[in-house]
């Protein structure tokens, strides 16, 4: 693979990657939300495998190819299910279209896409000095990596319904996720193999509280839970 | 020279394989495998200490032993005589814990993890003056902080108190550290460099208010940790509640080092300083010197009794520390010399009987299990050789010939008395003062150690358990019989230190001032000599005091004796109710300094139901409390306290606001890192 055509298509992958952060605030529609994760999810997949097979490292592709299978295979699939199990019983009561859509974000649309321009910007900044150290094509890409970070953390605070938030936390897992391929040109398989089943144990995890959630509450609006203080 | 690395590895191996014993060995082997291993600790640091103080210098860096930094080491003649000092407490104290822990139960300081333990803190105590770097110092100055912690917790099943003493040292211990950590870390920013060594080149470059930041930081630090007022609130509380030879080692050896740090940061890091750094030591010092011997006057319970009276001690040594810093600041290094040599003299002396009076604290403690002074009384005859030891060591404390205490005392006031040939305001004003402040504490000192004695070891008993007590075991009374060896040593033949004390002096870049020598004491300045010799003042005493006695008695033979019962007024034998009890004997100071100690009286009286006349009950209870703790502690606990509550509203419940808590904190950090780039 020649220059030039690496660089564009990681710059694509990149861009992809950090587009689809984006319009997870801008979507209201959980389902969407969830396909749009799995369109970040094929999008880093996309940029492990080009790292790869820039440097021709064919463990580095098999990473790229088990984050693909992972992000945007399994966990959407949990994700789905999460919901078809919260929106199922609750369609005889009408309530499933509340249920099912993030009607009131604590900052709304307009709001949260100008704070995501902001994080980005912030993103690049901070990122300056690293970029300085060694400009290659991948380094110079790493703020989309921190700005997905910096996204999915606001979706984790703005957000009110459960699987908004573990969308949000698997945004700033994805986010690391990137950084670390951008910064070190691959991380080893084991590590990845290890975070990639953090992440798979966390989201069953969290399926199972969203769903105990709307059996005890009748909703997943974690803002309903206020007992946690001191 | 490879004595003192010999030593010191051998003591560090000890110490390992003593809290490896006291972690592994069931409890009949482990105190007393512990205790020899722990003397053996000592022993180490007191050779150790020996040889720097006879000359021998040891310097050695271990780059891998401490994370970045590396552990840098040195020994001088200064290090030495701390070192040298903690050694021959920990060995004494250590034989002395044998006894006192074994037949104790296998809980308190028979207990595992306080066996385990104990070799550590012996360690570290030996240690501390041989860093010379600021990260290894300070590694081994919270090593040793929190192992005191945890033995000074060792009895907390038995008494509610000790947690809550634990609470109060752990605070105030790491608050020092705080202190400490702020003041070395500005000081090796600006010396660029972290090593004692660095830091003594780079002091003169430093600017001269940061050079006092420095000071007055590290001061505050190391004077909370020597237990000066107004920062000895930990002090009163740790010791009593704090297994006796743990009391010995932290009031002898802990102790010494927070004057340690301050001699060696004061005049050797930081070079001297400009006189106002020592007037506020002398100012600490003074008050320390009085109201904590005014405390211990009023303590009724014997171990806090001590514990104030150590506060008192230290007082004096940092009167001492000021004076010598204030003459060196105004050129005049003879002087200061000495003042520091009479300082360090009594951080001796003072090591020496206070070990032995919180040994037999302890021993008094072990037969009775009392503290209370007032219940006491009548224990010599049961305990005579405690009894006798105990004598040795407040003759000590009181500084009266032929007590070891006295003979650093009168070199201290020598110092401060020719110091009125320094010129200067500041100097005219605080010198005489402070020579009433060391008069008026030596005085209440002597009324403290007399009720102590008198109060409780003479008389009746006053409680069934005083009445039951028996002699301390053998083993305890060895050890504490050491230590008098060492009081009566340093009382009657000081000169044995004296070269060991000049080159101490010298290391800190003072001339040697050869104030103590074979030939007794010796004041040689530029126009005043004088000179005092201990062996001479006690083989006077003793005379005079032969004389006194058998004179009477040739004279007197021909009387003949009546063994009658005493005259009593009709009043019937006289009961142990009518003796002095440390309250009362207290009661007439107390009026004298009312207006200091501000007691607390309260009496309540209830009547009976159906007469307003006629009394059913009359409750009295009076306090002497701490009333620098009052006005200084408490505000500050209590506006803690409501800061707390008011900062429990930021913790409203929900999710978000915590979510939004972290995100805020990581934006504020980028923007910053973005900025400031």
């Amino acid at each position: 693979m020649n220059g030039g055509l690496y660089t564009q298509l990681l710059d694509l992958a990149c861009g992809l990657f950090l587009l689809a952060a984006v319009l997870v605030l801008w979507v209201r529609e959980l389902a969407v939300i969830v396909r749009i994760f799995a369109l970040q999810g094929i999008a880093l997949a996309a940029l492990a495998v080009l790292l790869g097979a820039h440097e021709q490292r064919w463990d580095l592709i098999g990473v790229g190819i088990g984050i693909g299978l992972l992000r945007a295979g399994v966990l959407p699939y949990l994700m789905r299910r999460a919901l078809a199990a919260i929106t199922a019983d609750r369609q005889r009561y009408g309530t499933a279209v509340a249920e099912s859509r993030e009607t009131q974000p604590l900052v709304n649309v307009a709001a949260s896409l100008l704070t995501a321009a902001l994080l980005t910007l912030l993103a690049y900044a901070v990122a300056r000095p690293l970029t300085e150290l060694n400009p290659t094509p991948a380094t110079r890409a790493l703020p989309v990596g921190l700005a997905v970070v910096l996204i999915g953390f606001f979706v984790l605070v703005t957000r009110r319904r459960a699987l908004a938030q573990v969308v949000g936390f698997l945004l700033l897992d994805n986010g690391i996720t990137a950084t670390a391929f951008l910064a070190t040109s691959g991380v080893p398989l084991i590590v990845e193999l290890g975070v990639s089943f953090d992440v798979l144990l966390a989201v069953l995890v969290l399926q199972i509280l969203t769903t105990r959630m709307r059996e005890a509450f009748g909703t997943t609006d974690i803002d309903d839970l206020r007992e946690l203080h001191d | 020279m490879s004595l003192i690395p010999a030593a010191l590895a051998t003591a560090t191996a000890l110490a390992g394989a003593g809290a490896l014993a006291g972690c592994a060995l069931p409890y009949r082997q482990r105190v007393p495998v512990v205790g020899v291993l722990t003397a053996g600790v000592g022993a180490g640091g007191c050779t150790a200490g020996a040889a720097a103080l006879s000359g021998s210098r040891w310097s050695a860096a271990f780059p891998g032993l401490l994370p970045l930094a590396g552990a840098h080491v040195a020994v001088d003649a200064l290090a030495g005589l701390f070192m040298a000092v903690a050694g021959a407490v920990v060995v004494a104290v250590a034989v002395y814990g044998i006894g006192y822990a074994a037949g104790h139960g296998a809980h308190g300081l028979g207990s595992h993890s306080a066996q385990a333990v104990l070799p550590l803190f012996a360690l570290t105590l030996v240690l501390v003056p041989v860093a010379a770097s600021v990260s290894t110092f300070l590694a081994l100055w919270e090593v040793m902080a929190l192992a005191s912690l945890l033995l000074v917790l060792a009895e907390h099943r038995e008494r509610v108190s000790v947690r809550q003493a634990g609470i109060w040292y752990a605070v105030m211990t790491h608050l020092g550290l705080v202190l400490l950590l702020a003041g070395f870390a500005l000081f090796a920013a600006q010396t660029g460099g972290e090593t004692f060594a660095a830091l003594r080149a780079g002091a003169h470059t430093v600017s001269p208010a940061v050079r006092g930041l420095v000071f007055v930081l590290v001061m505050l630090a190391f004077a909370s940790k020597a237990g000066a007022v107004p920062l000895h609130a930990w002090l009163p509380r740790a010791h009593p509640e704090a297994p006796s030879p743990v009391s010995a080692l932290m009031s002898a050896a802990m102790v010494n080092l927070g004057i340690y740090g301050l001699v060696r940061t004061g005049f050797d890091l930081l070079g001297g300083g400009p006189a106002w750094w020592w007037l506020g030591l002398i100012a600490v010092g003074g008050a320390s010197a009085v109201y904590g011997i005014l405390q211990a006057a009023m303590a009724s319970d014997l171990k806090r009794l001590l514990a104030y009276s150590t506060s008192e001690n230290i007082g004096l040594v940092l009167i001492g520390v000021g004076a010598s810093g204030l003459f060196a600041a105004y050129g005049n290094r003879p002087l200061a010399a000495l003042a520091l040599a009479a300082a360090l003299l009594h951080v001796v002396n003072h090591a020496a009987f206070k070990a032995l009076l919180f040994c037999a604290a302890g021993a008094v403690l072990r037969a009775t299990g009392l503290r209370d002074l007032d219940r006491m009384g009548g224990l010599r005859a049961p305990m005579p050789v405690t009894a006798g030891l105990f004598a040795l060591g407040a003759l000590g404390a009181v500084a009266l010939p032929p007590g070891n205490g006295f003979v650093s005392e009168w070199l201290l006031l020598q110092s401060l008395i020719h110091g009125l040939a320094v010129p200067g305001v500041a100097v005219a004003v605080v010198l005489p003062l402070s020579v009433a402040l060391i008069a008026l504490s030596a005085g209440i000192a002597a009324a403290v150690f007399v009720k102590a004695l008198g109060v409780g070891f003479f008389a009746r008993p006053r409680s069934t358990q005083a009445a039951a007590a028996k002699e301390a075991p053998r083993l305890m009374l060895a050890a504490m019989a050491l230590l008098g060896a060492g009081c009566a040593a340093l009382a009657l033949v000081p000169g044995l230190l004296g070269d060991g004390l000049d080159r101490a002096v010298d290391a800190v870049g003072l001339p040697g001032s050869g104030a103590v020598s074979d030939g007794g004491l010796k004041v040689r300045l530029t126009d005043v000599s004088a000179t005092l010799s201990p062996l001479w003042v006690a083989a006077a005493l003793t005379t005079a005091l032969a004389l006194a006695v058998g004179l009477p008695r040739l004279y007197g033979r021909r009387r003949r004796r009546v063994n009658a019962r005493l005259w009593d007024c009709g009043g019937g034998a006289p009961t142990p109710r009518m003796a002095y009890t440390a309250t009362s004997f207290a009661e007439p100071l107390q009026r004298v300094f009312d207006d200091v100690l501000a007691p607390e009286q309260d009496v309540d009286v209830t009547p009976v139901r159906e007469s307003a006349y006629l009394v059913e009950r009359v409750r009295f209870q009076h306090r002497v409390p701490d009333r620098i703790e009052h006005r200084l502690y408490e505000p500050v606990l209590r506006s803690l306290a409501g800061a707390g509550q008011a900062a429990r509203r930021l913790a409203g419940g929900s999710v978000h606001l915590y979510l939004g808590y972290g995100f805020a904190g990581l934006v504020v950090l980028l923007l910053i890192l973005a900025v400031g780039w």
